[in-house]
């Protein structure tokens, strides 16, 4: 079933005098299934995180839509954006973005406290997340008492928490090395295996992009291929992705 | 030597280019300085310049000054350091990435070097420039305070020069040391994390909030309990001691024990608003717990300064009264020995002087100002010796008697009042001469103004002191947590809270830690004001209404400048999260 539906969404950043432009996405239209988990592949300043801004409705395009389980981002009123994306998205950044004031534990229930679910709740629900995750032990600690994959789950937790229809993460493994790297993308995995979430993913790294079902290649602002992983195992979706970008991105060297 | 000129113009300009960059906090720490070393600067003056001898009061008033200089050194350096090193303190992860980008420490220290004799010179240089241009108003207002009339211009002595320059030097000094011993001391490693440290609660938190309660009860209790004013006085800067050290134990434990209950009750703490008010004050406790007990303490000093010199001048004429029943008191041996005879010749020389003199017996009418009973119904105590005589009244050895005339034909007679004598035979019958003791109210009356006038003048000096410092070091609060809220005030917004309730928890929390400090030093200073009702009773002041009444003037005043200054303070703030 499709979930997310994007529509020629054009995004020009204009100066605040208007006298440049730039053009951060061209005409980019695409549609995500529910249960996919997709990967958005392109070199820096290609426009990937304001494309992933779009679809967090943190920022507007400035023409064409996002629908989202075929409800438009343009009939949300603003005053009920807040909500609209709490109660529909999760988000993952690549710098974390934790509360230094808040444990992990609280951390993580920040979106359920901000709908005001019943404590309860918040606790049934964060135990299994928390033990899926590997971090049930780290609960108490703050965030500067953790590594930086440890801090990545916690942020991928608070993301999952609230049951959201699509997953965001923008460079998600960015800050981390190879080994929580992987880690954290086995739990992406698992997450869209097991627990049948819709992930989408924005990376730089051929690395991580193999780990997702599809991936989609961006270049100056516009979709400029795509790839399914079939049955590939993640070796030989590596090895093709890699290939797909040295064909596709004048020898690839801009790449990572 | 072209190669060191241009090394050196570079750390000029690299020192230059700190200031300026982080102008928002040292623009207000160059105030600050000029402030502080303006009111030194004049405070050396009055104390070190002749002008003040020449008029009348003038040597209480000079007196005073030159207790107040060495008062004035202690805090004006020790307020100078401790901004320097708040703000060295949060330039740690600046330095180490200096060390991490190549810079040698020796380097890092010449910047900061240069920095720190920038803003101090630029400081004092402002600091004298608004003294020589402010001295000469405020001395006129100081005489006015005194009632005296001015003699002369007020011409700063060179000494005052000296003593301003060497203050500045010394703090230049230290806090030079300090900073190097900073930069040196700490590896880049460590620097760079500084400000992610110590966010662990000690287990001591309740023991301690406990141990604080019961020292500001037990000062409290004291203060307000105190009978005798030599008491009072002897126990006063011990509870001062207390109070501030009962103030930082409740500021940095006792608000985390609060909090920590508050935590632990989830059907409160798991509510947005709560949520991250609770975990907000608890980062800013930690954090800025001893800074805010410090602008507590520094309110309660400004209050208690202001609010006891302006009760001194204001309740003068209170303390005249029961010393100086009727305007004149003549005493001594020979009004004692031959009341009516002195009377006589008292009355004489008024009539030489055309003035008149008389007593009638409703000046008795006075409370009996000794220490310990009053005497409500305004009469004399029993066994005094009173009699009427014909032109005053005679009480226990002393003649007292209103006069009546022309100020200048007033001073004639008591000029020559106290030249009148009285020959005796003693013992061993050699003559002896005895004086007439004369006091009158006016000289009184004019010392008085000359020493609580001077004494009202420096207080408010202290005060304004008090007050910058206060303003300053809630301003860099402002600043420091304003740019820790703009990270907090983004994430949230990304996990959903909307914009409103994010400005709504920022703006309460602000709140909270604004106002704290306010109203424990308004705390305070009820309590105080008692005990400083005792003090002044040794000033012969017993009026705990007229205290009462400064107290709330004064505190008034202050919430209000309080006021201002957070709306001016929360403006940088609220610009700084919106960026
Ligand atoms: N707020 C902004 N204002 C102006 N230009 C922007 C803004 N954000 C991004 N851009 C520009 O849009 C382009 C795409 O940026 P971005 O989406 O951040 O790329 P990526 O995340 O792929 O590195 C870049 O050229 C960038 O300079
Ligand atoms: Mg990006």
């Amino acid at each position: 079933m499709e979930l997310l539906k994007i529509q020629n969404v054009k995004k020009v950043y204009t100066t605040k005098l208007g006298l440049v432009q730039c053009v951060a996405l061209k005409n980019v239209s695409f549609t995500v299934s529910e249960g996919e988990f997709v990967a958005i592949m392109g070199a820096s300043g290609s426009g990937k995180t304001t494309l992933l801004n779009i679809l967090a409705s943190l920022d507007k395009p400035t023409s064409g839509d996002v629908l989202l389980g075929g409800r438009s981002f343009a009939s949300v009123p603003d005053r009920e954006l807040s909500r609209f994306r709490r109660d529909n998205m999760g988000f993952v950044f690549q710098d974390f973005n934790l509360l230094d004031t808040f444990t992990l534990k609280d951390n993580i229930l920040l979106p359920l406290v901000l709908s005001q679910t019943p404590v309860k709740e918040m606790e049934s629900r964060l135990l299994p997340i928390a033990q899926m995750l590997g971090i049930d032990m780290l609960l108490g600690k703050y965030p500067y008492e953790v590594s930086g994959g440890e801090k990545q789950r916690a942020a991928v937790a608070r993301a999952v928490i609230t049951d959201p229809q699509i997953i965001l993460a923008d460079e998600p493994t960015g800050a981390l090395d190879s080994k929580a790297s992987v880690h954290l993308l086995q739990n992406f995995r698992a997450l869209n295996e097991r627990a049948g979430k819709t992930i989408l993913m924005v990376t730089h790294s051929a690395m991580a992009a193999s780990y997702a079902s599809r991936v989609l290649f961006i270049k100056d602002g516009e979709i400029f291929a795509q790839l399914y992983r079939g049955e590939d195992e993640n070796r030989a979706f590596f090895d093709r992705i890699v290939a797909n970008l040295s064909v596709l991105s004048d020898g690839g060297a801009d790449i990572g | 030597m072209g190669v060191r000129t241009l090394a050196k113009g570079f750390y000029v300009k690299l020192a230059w280019a700190n200031i300026r960059r982080s102008r928002e906090v040292y623009l207000p720490y160059l105030i600050a300085c000029a402030i502080i070393g303006g009111i030194y600067f004049l405070v050396c003056g009055f104390a070190m310049s002749g002008e003040l001898t020449g008029v009348p009061g003038g040597e209480s008033a000079r007196a005073l000054f030159q207790m107040g200089v060495i008062v004035f050194t202690v805090f004006a350096a020790g307020f100078l350091l401790s901004i320097n090193r708040f703000l060295v303190k949060r330039r740690k992860r600046e330095f180490g990435l200096y060390g991490v980008l190549g810079l040698s420490k020796a380097h890092v220290g010449r910047i900061l070097l240069l920095e720190n004799a920038i803003v101090l010179l630029g400081g004092l240089a402002c600091g004298l420039v608004f003294a020589l241009v402010f001295g000469k108003l405020l001395f006129l207002l100081l005489l006015k305070l005194m009632h005296a009339l001015p003699q002369n211009e007020f011409r700063p002595a060179p000494v005052a020069y000296l003593a301003t320059a060497a203050l500045f030097l010394g703090v230049y000094f230290v806090s030079s040391l300090y900073n190097l011993a900073q930069v040196h001391l700490a590896n880049p490693i460590q620097l760079l994390q500084s400000e992610k440290r110590g966010e662990k609660d000690s287990k001591l938190v309740i023991p301690m909030a406990l141990i604080g309660a019961a020292m500001l009860g037990a000062a409290y209790y004291f203060a307000w309990t105190v009978e005798s004013s030599g008491t009072a006085m002897g126990i006063f800067f011990l509870l001062v001691l207390l109070v501030i050290l009962a103030t930082n134990l409740l500021f940095t434990s006792g608000s985390i024990a609060v909090l920590r209950a508050l935590r632990a009750n989830k059907r409160f703490y798991y509510r947005p608003q709560n949520f991250v008010s609770v975990s907000g004050m608890f980062h800013r406790m930690r954090q800025n717990a001893s800074g805010l007990a410090t602008i507590c303490i520094l309110s309660t000093m400004f209050l208690v300064t202001l609010c006891g010199t302006l009760s001194l001048y204001l309740g003068q004429e209170k303390t005249l009264a029961p010393q100086y029943p009727y305007d004149v008191q003549v005493s001594g041996y020979a009004p004692y020995h031959d009341r009516l005879g002195a009377d006589a010749k008292l009355a004489a020389l008024a009539e030489e002087h055309n003035v008149v003199m008389h007593a009638d017996e409703s000046g008795l009418n006075y409370h009996n100002y000794v220490e310990g009973e009053a005497n409500p119904d305004g009469t004399v105590y029993p066994g005094s010796e009173l009699y009427m005589q014909p032109h005053s009244l005679y009480l226990d050895g002393t003649l007292h008697f209103d006069l009546e005339g022309a100020e200048e034909d007033r001073e004639a007679f008591l000029d020559a009042a106290r030249q009148l004598s009285m020959v005796l035979k003693n013992e061993a019958g050699e003559d002896v001469t005895y004086y007439y003791r004369v006091r009158d109210i006016w000289s009184a009356r004019q010392e008085s103004y000359g020493m609580y006038g001077g004494l009202l003048f420096l207080g408010a000096f202290f005060a304004i002191l008090f007050l910058a410092v206060t303003v300053l070091m809630i301003y860099f609060k402002q600043i420091t947590e304003g740019y820790e809220d703009k990270e907090r005030f983004d994430i949230l917004q990304q996990v959903g809270m909307d914009e409103k309730q994010v400005r709504g928890t920022i703006n309460a929390q602000v709140l909270w830690v604004f106002f704290l400090p306010l109203a424990t030093a308004l705390l305070h200073m009820v309590f105080a004001s008692r005990i400083l009702t005792r003090m002044l009773q040794s000033f012969m002041l017993y009026d705990w209404v007229l205290v009462l009444c400064c107290a709330l003037g004064v505190s008034a005043a202050f919430a209000l400048i309080y006021l201002i200054a957070y709306r001016m303070t929360a403006r940088a703030y609220f610009k700084i999260v919106k960026r």
